[in-house]
């Protein structure tokens, strides 16, 4: 093993004794950055060996100076060899700017020093063609290229830049150049130069053994561009990574994150965000899963790499040949993600986008989540040749696409066998049940900070979701941690932490640091916001949302319906038709979106004189609910609420409704006016 | 500027430089700065040095599919774009030029070289700052891109056209060249919005993008371009940074529209200008700050009329000019 410590001190020393060496002019042609590291890191032109010696001790020795100097003192003055580039000019390296942002190049590379076999480097080099990287060589890494039969130049993607190691500080002076022309880094600002090459650089290095001192020490200075040096000879140093040769471009590649992209997924349909908001009609679909009509959930779970087999598809199962157009089947939709930086927190987040992914398909479409979900495939899809494992492959690319950072692998199974898919929901609820007790337990008082939603503005562009520890999103699949996840995975993303600021009314949960923030996510549309409050300024409606709570002056009292009760409710209008009135990011006093989980929050109802305003329910959420929301009633002094609370097999109008209120002796017809 | 809105705004649209002087860099006898508003189109102040609309006349270096009404009223100087782009300047009154590669449409088009000389003689055979539309072919895009952002290198084109499903190559060459980027989405602010975030996570900054909303004829659909760009112009000015270019408006199709084609023969002229004149117009109050037309007779009156709105004085008293 070779210390690299020791060997860049000992470089660092014959550096310097061979800048003391130089003379006369130093100078490129065809670039308008001069000697480009010198001036980019310090913005002064240097055109002589003496500006060279007065960098070079301005930047404390910095061995990059020393050897741009010295190479371009020997490339002056020396004739140039057509087998190598040496410098490369402007304009060629515009052009290789463009291809990067083009996509067409997807990083850059160096291999430098002297392979043990020639086979090993001809392997590397092959395999950064193959993924679209740009190499450049150094030293005696090209010859042994030759000598395997493989070409070089720049139509092979594979540059020779020149005979010695010591030519690869070319590399990285087109980095520096790169910056300049494309970055906006101003000659000089070494700050910004630092910065723009360690977040956009898509470069790295592979070193073989054989390297001088004098080389190590500035192939390592490389490092504080964000270049991470790959070692597959013996060297051993702090950020040299050591790496069998078979898996340095893939270590190189994973370290920088330059992903190979999927540009196509494999399904005979188009997938792409321009088709999530288009809905699939009754008429227009073949198969249906979920919505009520069957029993279907959907579940992300983390697993160990070894447990999870990348881009595998599993339908267990009726596939969609043995399925009757217009039928209504049972689905399960399980991911096994597996991920070095994948945490178990993550999970509900990305769950939650499947909703997405499967809206991008062109002909499948997704609504709700967890196993309230309502998926459809359109005729037209079935026509083309779409089936159920389609969708998996779908789910399965577009997973690995979105969060390359996060999922190293994605397995799918979904499960339309009805015996299963019963089996399986029993688990799905009790995990669901264990997030939700995770947030269970905070205040919203406990916290300064709360997080918005977004997600839903693709078709409700002024809704806002603010997300508190006692308030589910209204959709019922994210909370407060989930935002607070979602934020630190995706800091730019739908999920945004909302300052509180001063309370405006504790009671209806209005805050000015939330009226901000909603007023500017809402595009100043929506100018206030209370949280604990359904008569006043009650937050906006996407169309997500799991139940809807809504005033009925008549009994002086609010109602709750949930997304799965199909039938007639007091206020004379069932769930859909309540939903498509108040949804679309309108703010609608008198009614607001929830989360079921919402009416077990202390803070439901708040700023409208309690849970005693609640007087209907369908049966089937009271009993969804039933002990909890007796615990929570009892807690609160009210141990005989639950059996007032009606429901349509005592009460579908408001007469009704009215009359088994008064009969019950229910406190809402004797509290405060509601309007 | 006499009047502003009641209405509280918080942005301000971007400032976006076409065309580069000598002392910039490049070779036009003049560049223009647009955007820099903060208020709706037309009302409130505008900074300095800054005026607008600017009348874009749009030529091609293809005529096959161009509107004949135009071929029949330039005559045979349509074959050579550079001869063109000199008369739109002097004799037309046009503020830039939009040369259209139309030739790059052609079927196996590969002539890459070509392109960057069309685009050379064009540079040099009008002063004004240049718009540069290339191919509409995701296939040959990086080379047709290459080719014009090379050949202009320095002299701040505008060039279009992105698409969400086609930017890198556009975004390559305005980076790698300095230009700037005609950002298209299907009369849809979302997709606005989602393509100018795409391009600036190529690096491309704000300042470089000017949006272009996709625009209908009048009687064909400007309405429905007038109220996203109305929606586009609220979000900027509510503070989304992400819409908060200038816009550029083509009612390309007016000159095909029904009525100039049934026109009797003498009146066609008459009524491709007077269509075309007052799509211009709706998309410059709408807040375009590049509005394109293709017959040369359009230019006078639309000058005569953005001076008028420019004036204040209609408004204020609300007399004629």
């Amino acid at each position: 093993m070779i210390p690299v410590e020791a060997a860049k001190n000992q470089g660092g020393k014959a550096l310097g004794e061979s800048v003391k060496t130089l003379s006369g002019s130093i100078s490129y042609e065809e670039t308008a950055y001069h000697l480009p590291l010198a001036f980019a890191l310090t913005g002064t032109p240097v055109h002589t060996a003496d500006e060279a010696r007065t960098i070079y001790a301005k930047t404390q020795d910095n061995p990059i100076i020393a050897v741009e100097a010295i190479v371009a003192s020997r490339e002056t003055h020396a004739a140039p060899d057509p087998q190598f580039t040496g410098f490369i000019e402007d304009a060629v390296i515009r052009k290789l700017g463009y291809s990067l942002v083009d996509g067409s190049i997807l990083g850059l590379a160096l291999v430098v020093g002297t392979p043990d076999n020639r086979d090993s480097v001809a392997s590397i080099c092959r395999e950064l063609q193959e993924k679209f990287m740009l190499t450049f060589l150094a030293g005696d890494v090209i010859p042994a290229l030759s000598s395997a039969g493989i070409k070089v130049g720049l139509d092979y993607r594979l540059i020779p830049l020149g005979p010695a190691p010591d030519s690869s500080i070319h590399f990285a002076d087109i980095l520096a150049r790169v910056a300049m022309m494309f970055g906006g880094v101003t000659p000089g600002d070494a700050g910004r130069l630092l910065a723009y090459a360690a977040e956009r650089a898509k470069a790295f290095v592979i070193a073989f053994p054989g390297l001088r001192d004098e080389d190590i020490s500035f192939i390592d200075a490389f490092r504080v561009l964000g270049v991470p040096i790959i070692a597959v000879g013996e060297y051993s140093g702090e950020g040299w990574i050591q790496s069998p040769a078979q898996d340095a471009v893939r270590t190189g590649m994973d370290l920088k994150g330059i992903k190979v992209n999927v540009t196509a997924i494999p399904i005979p349909m188009a997938c792409s965000p321009a088709f999530e908001g288009k809905s699939i009609r009754k008429e227009e679909m073949y198969v249906e899963f979920g919505g009520g009509r069957s029993p279907a959930f959907e579940l992300l779970r983390m697993k160990n790499l070894d447990e999870v087999t990348d881009g595998k598809v599993t339908v267990v199962g009726p596939e969609i040949g043995d399925l009757k157009e217009g039928s209504a089947v049972p689905l399960a939709i399980l991911i096994d993600v597996a991920g070095k930086n994948m945490r178990k927190d993550y999970e509900p987040v990305l769950e939650r986008r499947i909703h997405n992914f499967v809206n991008y398909g062109e002909g499948t479409w997704h609504v709700a989540q967890r196993d309230l979900i309502w998926v459809r495939i359109s005729k037209e899809a079935v026509e083309k040749g779409v089936k159920i494992e389609h969708v998996g492959k779908l789910l399965a690319s577009k997973f690995r696409m979105d969060f390359p950072q996060l999922l190293d692998a994605v397995e799918v199974t979904l499960v339309t066998d009805a015996a299963r898919v019963t089996e399986l929901k029993k688990e799905a609820e009790a995990i669901y049940e264990e997030r939700d007790a995770r947030v269970r337990g905070m205040r919203d008082k406990d916290v300064d900070t709360y997080y918005s939603c977004t997600l839903c503005q693709t078709f409700a562009p002024n809704h806002v979701c603010i997300i508190t520890p006692e308030r589910l999103a209204l959709c019922g699949a994210i909370s407060w941690l989930d935002g607070k996840i979602a934020y630190e995975i995706s800091p730019s993303g739908a999920n945004q932490p909302v300052e509180k600021g001063k309370e405006i009314d504790a009671l209806r949960g209005e805050f000015e640091g939330v009226n901000r923030f909603v007023k500017k996510a809402s595009h100043g549309e929506v100018e206030r916001c209370s949280l604990y409050s359904v008569m006043e300024v009650p937050m906006t409606c996407c169309g997500c949302f799991e139940a809807i709570a809504l005033m009925l002056p008549e009994v002086n009292g609010i109602m709750v319906v949930n997304r799965e009760f199909k039938g007639m409710t007091p206020s004379g209008m069932t769930f859909s038709t309540l939903a498509g009135t108040i949804g679309g990011g309108a703010q609608t006093p008198g009614f607001a979106g929830i989360s079921k989980g919402f009416v077990l929050s202390d803070r439901f109802l708040q700023g409208d004189g309690g849970i005693e305003r609640l007087v209907w329910m369908p049966a089937q959420l009271k009993e969804e609910l039933g002990e909890r929301l007796k615990k929570k009633l009892a807690e609160r002094g009210l141990p005989d609420l639950f059996d007032k609370i009606a429901d349509e097999t005592n009460a579908t109008t408001i007469d009704e409704l009215l009359a088994v209120l008064t009969e019950k002796n229910h406190p809402a017809l004797t509290m405060k006016s509601l309007l | 500027m006499t009047e502003t809105t009641s209405s509280e705004w918080t942005g301000t649209i971007d400032q976006v430089i076409l065309g580069a002087t000598k002392e910039e860099g490049g070779t036009r006898s003049c560049s223009y700065r647009i955007g820099g508003e903060s208020d709706l189109p037309l009302l409130g102040t505008v900074p300095a040095g800054i005026r607008q609309p600017l009348i874009a006349f749009e030529l091609c270096d293809d005529l096959h599919a161009w509107p004949q009404i135009v071929r029949h009223y330039v005559g045979d100087v349509a074959d050579d774009p550079a001869a063109w782009s000199a008369l739109a300047g002097k004799e037309y009154g046009a503020d830039l030029i939009r040369l259209y590669l139309t030739s790059t449409h052609k079927r196996g088009f590969s002539d890459f070289n070509a392109v960057g000389t069309t685009v050379a003689d064009v540079l040099r055979a009008t002063s004004l700052p240049i718009i540069i539309e290339g191919s509409n072919e995701p296939d040959i895009d990086s080379e047709v891109f290459q080719s014009c952002g090379e050949a202009g290198q320095g002299e701040r084109l505008l060039l279009g056209t992105a698409e969400a499903s086609r930017y890198r190559s556009i975004a390559a060459a305005a980076l790698a060249y300095g230009h700037s980027v005609v950002a298209q989405s299907p009369i849809d602010i979302n997709l606005a919005k989602q393509l100018n975030i795409l391009l600036r996570e190529t690096g491309l900054p704000h300042d470089r993008i000017v949006i272009d909303p996709y625009t209908g004829a009048l009687g064909y659909g400007f309405e429905y371009t007038y109220s996203v760009m109305e929606r586009i112009r609220f979000a900027a000015l509510k503070g989304d940074s992400d819409l908060a270019m200038p816009m550029i408006c083509s009612a390309f199709d007016s000159l095909n529209v029904k009525e100039v084609r049934d026109a009797e023969p003498d009146l066609r002229d008459d009524a491709a200008v007077q269509w075309e004149f007052a799509a211009a117009l709706a998309a410059a109050v709408a807040g375009s700050e590049i509005v394109c037309v293709r017959h040369p007779k359009t230019i006078p009156l639309l000058k005569e009329a953005l001076s008028a709105l420019n004036s204040g004085v209609r408004r204020a008293g609300g007399e004629s000019p």
